[in-house]
């Protein structure tokens, strides 16, 4: 096991260090020049050549682009993530301000996607193509073809329409201990729309690993024996099946980094993501740049985190 | 699954065995699809439809997309603008209708672009092994390693605001798919006796990949590309709600989305709606028709793709 947590570490080190290579190819190298995103095409031409010198001297886009890479690792490596072209405060105290609440959402949307998903695989896979099998089907197809910040969208015009409600949102984002409530409002929107699309995918993922597994022998011999029927998919056919979703929960999370940023802009929550949709606006490469890496090696870091959870559920997997 | 083991086997052998003239065995082909799966049918139609408005999108749209008229600001569904008007004056269904044209332009571009790719990039890779293979293999998992829509908008942002720039992202984060569905099934084909046969001719590599090896890779690439087509879609709006789209004041459907977010505190609800119905509509058509044309092309790939 041990051996195995260990292989898997340094297999993800090499991932995130290729991804810092992509990142840095992305921003840098590409035939955008940093300062015409900054400034705009048109601003660009307002630069005069000295200008546009300082401006490279200072950001420190004039060294050759292997110091450059090297100089970003570094500010990796110390815990600098960089500082806005555009605010004062540093990339990595707003990734502590604004993170928690795009984790929680994401935390929030796995539980639910969950909690709808797997009982919607039960009754499909324990009565396949009836009536409950084929709605599932549709209504999964449909989740999967709704996009989500649009949806979020529709809620809180739906919200405010009928109800007059609109969820709180502070900038300072609200504490689980001292503002529970506040925070629930907060998170729920993006956590229910993020977590119908997961539910689509997981549904499906579940209902065919369970009808796979419902026709193992020792399932059998478990309906043989006479146990009761809700006890051998509880027991006996459940936790096996559910091996494969939760590998696939871990690839949907990437679904869930990706997909809060449109949501959480679509419900103007404060979060990480929003932060992503501003840098992103903005064109502020620096910020985008250490966001878009943090994003990267987080979503590696917790498929590692799911792999392992596997191997440890699964000794076929720790023995390969 | 009731295929017989011929169909099930590619796209080849039925449609070589069917004889008859070219329309009259398209016209069979439709049937035996819409037989097998009727729902698949349906929505493939409902594809065709959309198809169809993108291209004749001038024709149809009752007013021009990017005229505004200031009699008419921000007004709700009448007579006159069927799903109302936007903030300076534009007719949302024309924007909707032409909008179509530039989601379908983007992402068939994007998908064919990105999946031919990763096409020829599998192909290489599976049939040369070796060590080109174990580095294409880590650095389509460097790519994996990021989710499609950061990916997209990093490239986005980085190569400037534009149709093309749009379309190379997106084509970017489709590479990894068709470069690993390919890879597996050339790794296949590759022990086959035909593949066998071609060496010891003495044809050259190049001539066993492209005349041998590709043909047969063409059902794995239709279905590739149809059900990556309602994903492209979504990225496409998603990027363009996020602004780093198609640059406004083009009627994309993500732009009119982050439109109505800027148009104030509340937005007109007609102006949220019938773009988002037309997305939706729009995707799930794709993505049945795709999950159609998967079961009859190979339905051993159901759940691979």
């Amino acid at each position: 096991m041990y051996s195995y947590i260990v292989r898997r570490f340094a297999l993800g080190a090499i991932t995130v260090l290729g991804v810092s290579v992509i990142v840095f190819l992305i921003m840098r190298v590409m035939p955008g020049d940093p300062l015409t995103a900054i400034f705009g095409p048109e601003g660009m031409t307002k630069l005069t050549e000295a200008q546009r010198l300082s401006y490279m001297k200072e950001l420190g886009l004039a060294d050759p682009l292997p110091v450059q890479y090297l100089n970003w690792l570094g500010d990796i490596a110390r815990g600098e993530l960089g500082r806005s072209f555009f605010r004062a405060e540093s990339v990595g105290e707003m990734v502590l301000r604004r993170g928690p609440l795009t984790a929680q959402i994401a935390i929030l949307s796995v539980i639910l996607s969950w909690i709808l998903g797997i009982p919607v695989a039960i009754v499909s896979a324990l009565r396949p193509n009836t009536i409950a099998d084929n709605t599932a089907r549709i209504t999964s197809i449909t989740c999967l073809a709704v996009p989500g910040f649009w949806l979020g969208m529709l809620i809180v015009l739906g919200l405010l329409f009928w109800f007059g409600y609109r969820a709180p949102q502070t900038a300072a984002g609200a504490s689980i201990f001292e503002e529970p409530w506040t925070l629930f409002q907060m998170i729920i929107g993006p956590a229910v729309v993020l977590a119908l699309g997961q539910a689509a995918y997981i549904a499906r993922m579940a209902r065919s690993s369970l009808l796979e597994v419902i026709r193992e022998d020792y399932v059998r011999t478990a309906r043989a024996k006479g146990l009761n029927a809700r006890l051998v998919v509880r027991i006996h056919a459940l936790p096996n099946a559910l091996l494969p979703v939760i590998t696939l929960s871990g690839i949907l999370l990437g679904f869930v980094l990706a997909g809060s940023i449109p949501v959480e802009r679509a419900f103007g929550t404060p979060g990480l993501g929003y932060a992503m949709y501003t840098a992103v606006n903005e064109r502020d490469i620096f910020v985008m740049q250490n966001l878009v890496f943090l994003y990267a090696v987080v979503f590696v870091m917790l498929n590692i985190l799911v792999d392992i959870i596997i191997a440890w559920l699964d000794p076929r997997i720790r023995y390969q | 699954m009731t295929a017989s083991p011929e169909s099930a086997s590619g796209v080849e052998p039925t449609a070589a065995g069917s004889g008859g003239s070219m329309p009259h065995r398209t016209w069979r082909g439709l049937r035996h699809f819409a037989r097998r799966s009727p729902l698949s049918a349906f929505w493939g139609g409902v594809a065709v439809v959309i198809v169809a408005m993108a291209v004749a999108a001038p024709a149809i749209a009752p007013f021009d997309p990017l005229k505004s008229d200031f009699r008419r600001m921000q007004k709700p569904p009448d007579e006159i603008n069927w799903f109302g008007s936007d903030q300076i004056g534009r007719d949302t269904l024309s924007r909707v209708i032409h909008g179509s044209r530039t989601s379908l332009t983007v992402a068939m571009s994007a998908v064919l672009l990105g999946t031919t790719l990763g096409c020829f990039w599998g192909l290489a890779s599976g049939y040369l092994g070796g060590r080109f293979d174990i580095i294409s293999q880590r650095l389509i998992e460097f790519v994996q390693a990021f989710p499609d829509l950061i990916l997209a908008m990093a490239i986005a942002m980085a190569l400037g605001s534009g149709t093309v720039t749009v379309i190379i992202a997106i084509a970017i984060t489709r590479i990894p798919f068709g470069g690993r569905v390919i890879r597996s099934v050339v790794l296949s084909l590759k022990e086959m006796p035909f593949v066998e046969a071609a060496r010891s001719v003495g044809a050259s590599r190049t001539r066993i990949m492209l005349r041998h090896i590709l043909p047969q890779c063409i059902a794995p690439f239709l279905i590739l590309a149809t059900t990556h087509l309602g994903v492209a879609i979504i990225i496409e709006a998603s990027l363009g709600f996020l602004g780093v789209g198609i640059p406004p004041p083009a009627p994309t459907w993500g732009n009119m989305l982050a439109d109505a977010l800027n148009a104030g505190i509340v937005p007109p609800w007609w102006l949220v709606l019938f773009p988002g119905v037309a997305i939706t509509i729009t995707v799930l058509a794709f993505n049945l028709l795709g999950d159609g044309i998967r079961d009859m092309l190979d339905p051993r790939l159901r759940g691979s793709l």
